[in-house]
Formats: structure tokens, sequence, C-alpha cells
């Protein structure tokens, strides 16, 4: 138990110490999926940029609260023109990112290195299934706006 | 397995070449050699055969955006050079565009869908030299004094492909022409290009069924007069239900003093129909001698997307039926690309229409010289001016379950510049407005992302990218002010921002402005109101509610 605390607290303060160093560089990875580099103060930008910094947040935190930042960002992916294996390599880049980070500083620690890429790859399945809800939404929409467009007519009809 | 979820082959293809043109410097890159793609998604379905003969288009056939072959007919490129040819010389305005742009790229990250998509041929610049490219090699002139500054291309199938994929990403909303410094208007450079492409057979179904059904039937869905007429007397009875007010508008009267045409959503659709509920118990509030035409009943003119000839004949009807039944002027309701043609090009093409009086207000006595060549007054300044005279008895705590902002409509705003009057009313019908940042209303709005004809369903990817930059403003307000209420004077944007906002932002419905004015309007003889047009619970008027005012 005591270990396992001050692994945490190690891991929280490392998170802090780099959070700007990574999410820089994930931002820049992230705005480089679209075909021209998406500017950061575009709306996508400002979205993606509020949204990463509260996932990369809440990987340091117990709980997991970045669902809302999850949906944001995969509901801008879901609508893109890339496949999604594409879209959701996002998730993943932090790996890479903290790799890099742990090898130019003296904290080396393979056991915090695990247990963030274990988040991440939890993290990356979660962002599958909130992609998928985004798909599932536009069919959903089509339906929805096709009543919408008839609604006269089926009112008759079912009057 | 899902049909969205990538082939093999192409994820191996979407590695292989990862998009990496246009990077930095595109002058430098021949961008033009780069494939367009068409999958699900991305494409609208193709003008059927039936819809082209009845219209009297080239080239019916059955084919789709993902054909290899697209059937176009053996003489095309003649077609397309002539056609271009004929159009220079017609349209100064054309050729000064396609002459004048400096490449000084103030335009390029200001339409909707260059941000929504990050696509560089999205950017307006870059769309216009879709087609810039094409006119220079064939006009040898131009091409000698621009040497060397740019490049030039062959008109080739391979770019008829471009073409219909890049100016059906384009809504025809001006917005980059606010920011270009020599006023360059892309939206006119798509409008010519979509109507060349008519020439050979390259549409859209969505645009065309409407133009075919608004030719002969009137209006966009085909109505017939019977159930137009029935349809409005329903929501007559829903009135009646919900207010207790009889209202009796008049169809195809000759002799009234006024014609009122409004778009024909607002006679079938969800939330179009409350909006047309609230000109109906307006008219009504200040005994407006109006008629309503089963003919001329669509205020929406797709001819607009397709060719100028088109635009003129639909645009025509609106005149011919207010000759027909004597009225002296036109009222208009809520309508975006309506307003853009009445306003714009109206005069030129139908003009003037000098059978018709300078409308005058009956209510007020306000002469509407603004409209002294085109004798249409849009609603919202007909409104507008009611309620600056004080002519209207309203209740704004009615509309106290919204909380609204407001959505310039391109059309209205850019189109027409009527920024005010809307805003003005939506401030005497309810009491909570919130505007979006300033960079994205009034002559700066976001397009909805599905204008232009791009409304269609199989359209939905695209038009949630294209409308995404709109739907990050709502979201803004809503999380700073709980806006829950979109409030907007388009047809065109009550039937897409729905989807739109249910994408981005669930929670946020979208009202017509008229629909407030309904809400908040005091019926003479009214019965006690509870629930809004929708049959919304109203706040503070529940059961035991003070409705006095
Ligand atoms: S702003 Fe005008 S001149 Fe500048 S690149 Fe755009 S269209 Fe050309
Ligand atoms: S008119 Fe609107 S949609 Fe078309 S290029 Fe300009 S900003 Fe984009």
């Amino acid at each position: 138990m005591v270990t396992q605390y001050s692994m945490k607290r190690g891991w929280t303060e490392f998170l802090e110490a780099n959070k700007k160093a990574i999410l820089e560089r994930w931002l820049d990875c992230a705005l480089a999926l679209f075909p021209e580099k998406m500017g950061y103060s575009t709306p996508i930008g400002t979205v993606f940029s509020g949204a990463l910094e509260k996932i990369l947040s809440s990987l340091g935190k117990r709980e997991n609260d970045c669902k809302e930042a999850l949906d944001d960002v995969t509901r801008i992916l879901a609508v893109q023109n890339f496949p999604p294996s594409k879209a959701l390599s996002i998730f993943l880049e932090p790996k890479l990112i903290l790799h890099d980070i742990m090898m130019k500083t003296t904290v080396a620690d393979t056991l915090m290195q695990e247990a963030f890429n274990s988040r991440l790859d939890a993290l990356t399945l979660e962002a599958f299934d909130s992609y998928m809800r985004h798909r599932e939404k536009i069919y959903q929409l089509k339906v929805e706006e096709g009543s919408r467009r008839m609604y006269m007519a089926l009112r008759r009809a079912e009057a | 397995m899902s049909k969205y979820a990538p082939k093999l082959s192409e994820l191996k293809k979407e590695f292989d070449e990862k998009p990496s043109v246009l990077k930095g410097d595109y002058s430098a890159q021949e961008w033009w050699d780069r494939p367009v793609e068409f999958r699900d998604g991305n494409w609208c379905f193709p003008g059927k055969q039936e819809v082209l003969a009845d219209l009297g288009f080239a080239n019916p056939r059955k084919w789709a955006a993902t054909d290899e072959d697209w059937q176009l007919p053996a003489d095309w490129q003649k077609t397309i050079s002539e056609g271009l040819q004929s159009r220079l010389k017609k349209y100064r305005s054309l050729k000064l565009f396609l002459d004048s742009c400096v490449r000084c790229g103030a335009c390029a990250d200001k339409c909707h869908f260059f941000l929504g998509t990050g696509d560089p041929k999205n950017m307006p610049v870059l769309r216009a030299e879709l087609l810039r490219s094409v006119y220079r090699n064939d006009f040898p002139l131009v091409e000698k004094i621009l040497k060397g500054f740019s490049g030039s291309r062959k008109l080739t199938k391979a770019v008829i492909k471009e073409w219909h994929m890049y100016f059906n990403q384009c809504t025809e909303c001006r917005r980059c022409s606010v920011f270009c410094p020599f006023g360059i208007d892309t939206a006119e450079i798509t409008m010519l290009v979509r109507e060349l492409l008519n020439l050979i057979g390259v549409n859209n179904n969505w645009i065309l069924a409407p133009v075919s059904n608004c030719n002969r039937t009137g209006n966009h869905l085909g109505i017939e007069p019977h159930t137009f007429v029935q349809n409005i007397n329903s929501l007559v009875e829903d009135i009646g239900d919900l207010t207790g007010v009889e209202v009796e508008p008049t169809f195809n009267r000759k002799g009234a003093e006024v014609l009122f045409i409004t778009p024909s959503g607002d006679v079938f659709g969800d939330p179009g129909v409350y909006t047309m509920m609230g000109y109906l118990l307006l008219f009504h509030h200040i005994g407006l001698d109006y008629t309503i035409s089963t003919y001329a009943s669509e205020g929406g003119n797709f001819g607009m997307f397709t060719s100028n000839d088109m635009m003129k004949k639909l645009n025509a009807k609106m005149y011919h039926e207010a000759k027909r039944l004597g009225v002296k002027w036109l009222l208009g309701g809520e309508c975006g690309h309506m307003w853009r043609v009445v306003h714009q090009y109206m005069n030129t093409m139908n003009g003037p229409a000098d059978f018709l009086e300078v409308p005058v207000s009956p209510i007020t006595g306000t002469r509407f010289s603004n409209a002294a060549a085109t004798k249409m007054v849009h609603i919202a300044e007909f409104t507008a001016d009611l309620i600056h005279h004080k002519k209207l008895k309203l209740d704004p705590k009615r509309n106290d379950h919204l909380r609204t902002t407001f959505h310039d409509s391109c059309n209205v705003a850019r189109g027409m510049g009527m920024f005010e009057e809307p805003r003005s009313i939506l401030r005497n019908v309810c009491n909570s407005f919130h505007e979006m940042a300033e960079d994205t209303i009034r002559e700066k709005t976001f397009c909805c992302g599905s204008g232009s004809g791009l409304n269609a369903e199989e359209y939905m990817d695209i038009r949630m990218r294209g409308g995404f930059p709109r739907a990050n403003a709502v979201k803004q307000v809503k999380d700073r002010h709980k806006v829950n209420s979109l409030v907007t004077i388009c047809a065109i944007d009550r039937a897409s921002l729905p989807p739109l906002m249910n994408y981005w932002n669930p929670g946020v419905s979208v009202y017509g402005l008229h629909e407030l004015v309904g809400n908040a309007l005091v019926m003479q003889g009214e019965k006690k109101r509870t629930t809004d047009l929708r049959e919304n619970t109203m706040a503070g008027f529940e059961d035991g509610g003070d409705d006095d005012e």
C-alpha cells in the first residue's frame, strides 16, 4: 500500500512537471492528422488543446474523469475523411512522447511507464467506443432528419 | 462488418501515401495531381433520369460519383470550354474574380469547410484556383501575362471529378469574400462551376429534384395545391386548440393587399411549421389583408444552385402570381437564399416589378423604399417595424423557458446586409438572448454547413464537418450562458441545424424567429396559454401562473 502511494505520487509529480512538454507535442501530432496541419487557434485547434489537456491531467488521477473530453475529440474525428485506425492513433502517441522524455530525464522508471502505457491502452479502447457512438449517431441523424422533413405527411398518415 | 470501416487496401494506401501534399508552400507543388476519392458520406446522389428529363437537362443516365467512368457526353470538353467562354463574356464579375486574386491568403482559413476538414482545396483561394487553372490554360493571353506566377492545367476528366467534389464543399456562403481585400466572391465562382457541370450532367439530385418539383408543382416537395391547403389548415386547427383563437388565412385570393410567400419547409417540416404558426398568429393580430398562393408556394429557389436561367425562372413565378392575383406587394417569410435571389439578382433578372407598388406597411405607414425595385419585404423588417411602432402586444415572459442565441443566416446577413432587425425582434419577444462570439456572427457568421442544396442525408459526414465552426460557437454560449435555443431566420437552417446541434451540442433546439413571436403575442380573445406552439410547458405559466400584463 505504501509503495503504491509513493509511486502514485511520484507519477503525478512527474506528469505535472512534464505536462507542458507532453501536451505540446501531443497537440502537434493531433493537429497534423489533418491534410493541412490545423492551426492552434482554429475551432478544432482550440477544442483539441482543451480536451487533450483534460485527458492528460486525468491520467495522473486515480479516477477517470475525462469522458467528456474524450467525446469532444472523437466527435471531431468520427466525421473526418481518415479511417478510424488513423484517427485513434493519436491516443497511442503519448507513449512515444513519454518514452522520449523519460530517456532525457533521470527518472527512467519502467514501472511508471508501464502504468502510463496501460492507462493509455485503456483510454484508446474507450476512445474507440466513443468514436463508434458518434458514427451511430450520424446514422440516427439521417433517420430523424427524414421524419422531420415529412412531419406533416406523417402526421396525416397517423391521424 | 461496418460499412464505414476502411478496407485493408484503403488502410494500406493511407499509410503508404500519408497525405503530405501542400504542407507549407503549396504553389510549388502540383496539388492538382492528387486524385479525389469519392466514398460513402462525401458525395450526393446524382440527378435521377426522370428529373433531368423533366427539366430538359443534359445527359440523363444512371451513374454514381464512385464510378470510375462518369459517362460524360462525347463532346464534354467543348461544352465546358464554350460554356465558360460565353459566361466570361456575360458576367464581368466572373472575369474580374478570376483575374484579380493576388493570392494574399487572407481568405484561406475563413471557410468553414477548411476549418472543419483541414483540406487545402477547401481554402477559398484554392477552390477558385480549381477553375482558374483551367481558365488560364484555355485563354492564352491571360496565361502569358501570368506566366511564371502560377500554374495552368488541361481540362481532364480528373478535373471534372475534382470540381464535383470541391464545388459541392462550398455552400456559397460568401464568408471568404468578407475578408478578401478585392471582394472576390468565391460563392459566385461556385455557382458558375455548378452551372457548367450541369451542362454535362454532373449534378446532385437533392438540388435538381426540388428544382423540378418547383418548376412543375410550385414547391420543393411537389405538394399539390389541395395538400398544401390541408397542411396549413391543420396548423390553423392547432392554433385554435392552443390559443383558442381562430386565424383565417386565405388562398389564391384576388385583390388581397399582400401576397405572402415563405419556404415550403414551413408548411410541411418540423420545426418549420411552428414558424408558420407564428406568421399566421401575427397576421391575425394585426389584421393584415393577405393571401397565400398554392402555386407560388415556395420561397426557396434551388435554381440558384443550378443555373442562372433556372434561378430566373423560379423567381419569376412569384411575380407572375403577384400579377395574376393583383396584389400590391409581396411579403416574404424567413428564408435564406430566397433573399439573396430577391435582393441581389431579381431586379436585373426579372425586374423591375412595375406592376406592383412600393411596399407600405398598412399598420404603421412605413414605406419600405429599400424594396422599391423588388416590391418584396422581408418579414423580419416588417415585424421589427411593427414592434418599433408598438403595434404588437407581446409578453416576452412566455419565452422564459428558452435561453436563446441567434444564428445569422449567410444569405440574409451577407447577401442582404440585415443584422439588426431580427435581433431587435428577439430582444422584444424573449428575456434571455446571448450573442455568440463576435467573429462568428453578423457579416462574419459561420454557415450551417448545409446551405446551397447540400443538406442531403447521404452527405451527413461532410455537413457535420462543415457545420463544426458554427456548432462550436453555439457550444461556447451553451457552456457560458446555458443557452438551449438556437434561433434563426432561414428554412435550410431550420432543417439542417437540428441534426448539427444534435451531433455537436445535444440539448440545443432550433427555432424560427417568428415561432418565438407567436409564443409571445397576446392575442385578442385568447384562452389562458400554458404551453408554447410546440406544446412545451412555458416556465412560470404552469397552473396558477400569471399571464396578465
Ligand atoms: S483574399 Fe482574395 S486576393 Fe487574397 S487569396 Fe483570397 S481570393 Fe485571392
Ligand atoms: S463561399 Fe463560403 S463555403 Fe464557399 S469558399 Fe467561401 S467561405 Fe467557403
